[in-house]
């Protein structure tokens, strides 16, 4: 049974198609590996009698010659923050405990009618405001490599079931690197797609400009298949565009020839961790080895990172507003006291925030034009220990949970302001035995492409496709 | 830097959520690394920044 949580989704899927297993088979089991593993704090709530249900549903639809594709049958994780319609949708809050979604977010609709069967809702920072996913109300969501450790965040429920072998893919959000950095640290794959790609209907949002949902998988074809289903146009999103939806998996495999990859000269290796900082350059050297020409781009605006975020500030208060007013005891401190400065940002700062933002995008136009994907650390340090409250790196001392702090994601964030396709692949283990992440980002709606690159680096990752001892135990 | 009694001027003149006596001291440590992050933002000339401008892939003109 154990082998059956493990195999690739196109794997399984081929088996599930072929009668050779059952929906209901392989939801059994990984509900029962979830229960096994319910150490890991990964679910806010799982569903076991819903996912049978579906899953009977599908085995019957199956038999009938009413096959979805990949996904079909494949048991999946829903982030809390993401509506299932009469399923409560906490965002890891105590805020939003009473919301019970009437309707599907379109995410899981599409999940939905591509077959998928959804264990529960995951476990997650709370609100997705920070990089830890060690939950106050929810408990603490452990790293499946490493117990002690953070899995990162927000969408650390989803990351960790993954990796654990609980689910074949989970669906994340992504405001400042939230699908990205977990999946670096739970050694999976996490995809951010271009924005406006999946549609945000049914998310709990925390922005008007930087929220996507997108996937984590266990290797880049499964996380290719999992965005298949993900992506369209969503009519009742403003913010969705109705780009036509390539095939995904169109260019898996066809090698790095003729391509050119970027390497920032500002902002994504200032401050890195040197184990960080080996790992990327040693997969910066392999997709040179490939094939790929390497070539150094400026992104001078970056420098200004920490201004580059300040629109963030006003749009939380914004958000949480009357709930400040009327029940702050449902916040934690810590979140109450941010939300609350948010009101004392100048407008001028906000608008100059965003035109700042828009040189960066300048920046990033600009070497677009000169390369096909850029390549980066997706994040600064190790995965740090559940208990730290402050990590050092490279002798700068940072705050984990502080106001303003951005140590777990700061490498992740442009490609939220700028929506740009981004997406980490693991690239290495960390001397405390936690996978790395590489980051590569491209030009907008080119996820196929980005996919491409990120599957010839996997080939020769020394830390792909493997999996923490306790996937494969029992 | 600004100081608490500037903050509880600015919500007694436009309102807003008024903090407690001790939610003040986190945010108004709060407020004050905002302005920290937000100082940088004068280096920049961003007078001339707006969604037509034209951007040349290397400055100095277009390129071929």
């Amino acid at each position: 049974m154990t082998d059956l949580l493990t195999l690739s989704i196109a794997d399984l899927a081929a088996k599930i198609r072929g009668r050779e297993v059952s929906p209901v088979e392989v939801t059994r089991a990984a509900l029962d590996r979830a229960e096994r593993l319910q150490s890991l704090g990964t679910f806010i709530r799982l569903m076991p009698e819903a996912a049978l249900e579906q899953a009977r549903s599908r085995e019957e639809a199956i038999g009938r010659g009413d096959y979805r594709g990949p996904l079909d049958g494949v048991p999946v994780g829903i982030k809390d923050n993401i509506a299932i319609a009469g399923v409560p949708c906490t965002a890891g809050s105590l805020v939003y405990a009473d919301y019970v979604p009437t309707e599907d977010a379109f995410a899981v609709q599409q999940y939905r009618n591509a077959g998928a069967v959804i264990l529960g809702k995951e476990n997650m920072h709370e609100l997705a405001a920070g990089g830890t996913s060690d939950n106050p109300h929810f408990g603490t969501v452990r790293n499946p490599w490493n117990t002690d450790h953070i899995p990162a965040g927000s969408s650390g429920g989803g990351a960790a079931n993954v990796a654990a072998g609980i689910t074949f893919a989970s669906l994340g959000t992504d405001i400042g690197g939230s699908v990205r950095t977990p999946a670096a640290y739970c050694g999976i794959v996490g995809v951010k797609a271009t924005f406006g790609r999946v549609s945000q209907r049914g998310l709990v949002a925390t922005t008007f400009h930087g929220d996507h949902i997108g996937p984590m998988a266990r290797s880049v074809a499964d996380a290719a298949l999992a965005l298949q289903a993900l992506a369209g146009h969503d009519p009742l999103d403003p913010a969705s565009i109705p780009m036509p939806v390539p095939d995904f998996s169109a260019d898996l495999g066809r090698g790095l020839e003729g391509l050119t990859v970027g390497v920032p000269t500002d902002f994504y290796f200032d401050g890195v961790a040197s184990e960080v900082v080996a790992s990327t350059h040693a997969a910066i050297a392999q997709l040179a080895e490939m094939g790929a020409n390497v070539r150094e781009v400026p992104l001078p605006t970056l420098r200004y990172y920490e201004s580059l975020q300040l629109d963030s500030m006003a749009e939380a208060f914004v958000l949480h507003e009357e709930l400040l007013k009327t029940r702050r005891d449902l916040y934690t401190p810590e979140l109450a006291h941010r939300y609350l400065a948010g009101q004392f940002v100048r407008a001028v700062d906000h608008v100059k925030s965003l035109r700042a933002q828009r040189l960066a995008k300048e920046d990033f136009a600009r070497a677009f034009h000169q390369v096909d994907v850029i390549a980066a650390p997706t994040t600064l340090l190790a995965a740090p220990r559940i208990d730290a409250r402050s990590v050092t790196v490279e002798g700068v001392e940072h705050e984990i949970s502080a106001s303003g702090t951005m140590v777990l994601y700061r490498n992740a964030f442009p490609a939220n302001f700028t929506g740009l396709p981004a997406l980490s692949v693991p690239c290495g283990i960390a001397g405390n035995g936690i996978p790395l992440g590489l980051q590569l980002m491209a030009r907008p709606f080119e996820e196929t492409l980005l996919l491409r690159v990120a599957a010839a680096y996997e080939d020769v990752s020394p830390a792909a496709r493997r999996l923490p001892p306790l996937a494969t135990e029992g | 830097m600004v100081t608490e009694d500037t903050l509880r001027a600015m919500l007694r003149e436009f309102g807003g959520v008024e903090p407690t006596d001790e939610e003040m001291e986190r945010v108004l440590a709060s407020v004050r690394n905002y302005q920290r992050r937000a100082e940088p933002l004068g280096e920049l000339d961003l007078a001339t920044v707006h969604s037509g401008r034209l951007l040349h892939a290397q400055e100095g003109g277009p390129q071929p």
